[in-house]
């Protein structure tokens, strides 16, 4: 017979648009995350990100102090004790792993975010770009399709570029007939890509000077999986930027720490 | 004598041929390929024979639109600006406001005396552009030339809450799946193009006549979700996708008497009817 759980155990859920994301902390510290695409049906992609974490630690939903939910699926969460915004959330996140970070730039498939934040992780300010596929993770998935490379290898593919191409254009959608017309006139893979991660970065770069850019800035969100963003956010800001080991889990960690609270 | 007016668009291109009596000899639309647009010249063949000429028989001729630079046998560039201005004029001659909705930009132009005054437009973002509709269409896996006749089966349109093309296409995949009509959703996209399209034309004083041009004039329920959304008849033209290489031909003629009657040769250029090899 199993002993009764006398630890604290806290859950953090995140639906995403494109991906949804879990994690389970002990005593405040990351026990568990997994990571899964959000799907058509965002209340099973809850129920499913629940079953995984309590499998991982062999558990049950009974041992679970307190879970809260973020995201644009957060409603979905129905077993969730409550719900939290998204900034503050990725904010909480992301002030746990870095706490002197003062600004948080969060790259997700369908929104970016920065944040500043004072010394306890509380936002001061922020500003969300959401109304723009060309400012968004979304612009490269789109862009990924027609060079037909995997998500994953796009960040490595583009740091390979010599010479990247500029985008006369800042939609999505006609960024994507400018990438067709690129490969049929022969450019490189890596030069088209290195050119979207520009092109986007300087978005992001321009959010960042809304909120007023203070260091250290931090970079999470699905985004932040793609170096070669990553990298050009920093040429395009000309400062370094820290990383979390686990970039896309920070809003969904940020909510397993307000759920202790 | 005859002139040509040629219009290079984002996907297709447009030729009208007209005699010096502005009746129209052929009016020819052909696609030149997203390739930089270099087949024109197939379409200028198509056009001579059908009115059984030679490029040599024509006097002047006008390139215009996206691609005019990348006609080899133009004698002179004009902008579409200019040319659909002139087209419209010349259908409608109390054209005050001219909305063009094309495949690739959307522009609202001020019309006095025949004479482009003032204008707007939107090349930037393709949510208010037909290329919209291209975009859901094919996600829907509806034809294009029955988009409009599906929106007018709506009783009860459903309003797209997000701006950008690409969550759009999102947004209406949901909605099909949460058991929500087709009608109601092509309703509510045509509704969300043409509020755009009527902000973007709001920003001039829209004063009747209104005409309405361009490809997405074909589509008859944009035609009633812009009434609707700027709240005044329109006027449509028979074929609302010639009207600038029409503007083009009828400024062709005018340039060509202009010299005529200065005693000067009509400024022609060596012209070479063969695919284009540069791009500006």
């Amino acid at each position: 017979m199993r002993v009764k759980n006398l630890m604290t155990w806290f859950m953090g859920i995140d639906i995403g648009s494109v991906y949804s994301k879990g994690v389970l902390t002990k005593d405040s510290e990351l026990v568990a995350s997994c990571v899964i695409l959000s799907g058509a049906n965002y209340r099973v992609a809850a129920e499913t990100i629940r079953h995984e974490l309590l499998k991982q630690v062999n558990l049950s939903q009974d041992d679970i102090t307190n879970i809260v939910a973020t995201g644009s699926g957060a409603a979905n969460v129905h077993f969730a004790g409550r719900k939290a915004s998204d900034i503050i959330c990725t904010a909480r996140g992301i002030n746990s792993i870095f706490p002197r970070v003062k600004t948080a730039i969060d790259v997700a498939g369908q929104s970016t975010k920065v944040m500043r934040l004072d010394t306890q992780g509380m936002v001061t300010n922020f500003v969300v770009s959401e109304k723009c596929a060309a400012g968004s993770g979304r612009f490269i998935e789109v862009i990924a399709n027609v060079l037909r490379i995997d998500l994953n290898d796009f960040g490595p593919l583009s740091l390979k570029s010599q010479n990247p191409i500029t985008f006369n254009t800042g939609c999505a959608v006609f960024g994507e007939t400018e990438a067709i017309t690129r490969v049929a006139e022969g450019i490189s893979k890596e030069d088209i890509a290195a050119g979207v991660n520009n092109a986007l970065a300087t978005k992001i770069s321009s959010l960042v000077k809304r909120v007023k850019l203070a260091e250290p800035c931090a970079i999470c969100g699905g985004g932040a999986l793609n170096i070669g963003l990553v990298k050009a956010v920093e040429q395009e800001l000309n400062i370094q930027l820290l990383m979390p080991p686990q970039p896309q889990i920070i809003a969904a960690l940020g909510a397993a720490i307000i759920a202790q609270t | 004598m005859y002139f040509a007016g040629v219009d290079i668009g984002s996907t297709m291109t447009k030729i009208v041929l007209t005699d010096t009596d502005g009746r129209v000899l052929s009016a020819i639309k052909g696609p030149t390929g997203p390739e930089h647009r270099q087949l024109a010249n197939e379409v200028m063949k198509t056009a001579l024979e059908q009115a059984g000429l030679q490029l040599d028989d024509i006097s002047y001729v006008v390139a215009t639109g996206y691609g005019r630079f990348n006609v080899p046998f133009a004698d002179r560039q004009i902008t579409e600006l200019s040319c659909h201005a002139k087209g419209v004029s010349s259908l409608f001659p109390n054209a005050r406001t001219a909305i063009d909705i094309g495949g690739q930009d959307a522009k609202c132009l001020k019309i006095h005396n025949g004479k482009l005054i003032d204008f707007v437009m939107n090349d930037k973002c393709a949510a208010g552009t037909g290329r919209f509709l291209e975009v859901i269409a094919a996600t829907l896996g509806i034809r294009l030339d029955d988009l409009g006749d599906i929106a007018l089966k709506s009783a009860k349109k459903i309003q797209i809450s997000n701006f950008c093309t690409i969550f759009a296409q999102q947004e209406v995949v949901s909605r099909l799946s949460e058991g929500e009509k087709l009608e109601d959703i092509v309703a509510g996209l045509h509704d969300a193009l043409a509020s755009r399209v009527a902000a973007l034309a709001r920003r001039l004083k829209v004063e009747p006549d209104v005409v309405l041009t361009g490809g997405v004039a074909k589509n008859i329920g944009m035609v009633k979700a812009m009434k609707e959304n700027l709240g005044c008849e329109l006027l449509v033209p028979k074929d609302p996708l010639i009207t600038g290489a029409m503007g083009a031909a009828i400024l062709a003629k005018e340039h060509a008497m202009e010299a005529i009657a200065k005693g000067e040769p009509v400024p022609t250029k060596p012209r070479r009817l063969e695919k284009a090899t540069f791009f500006h």
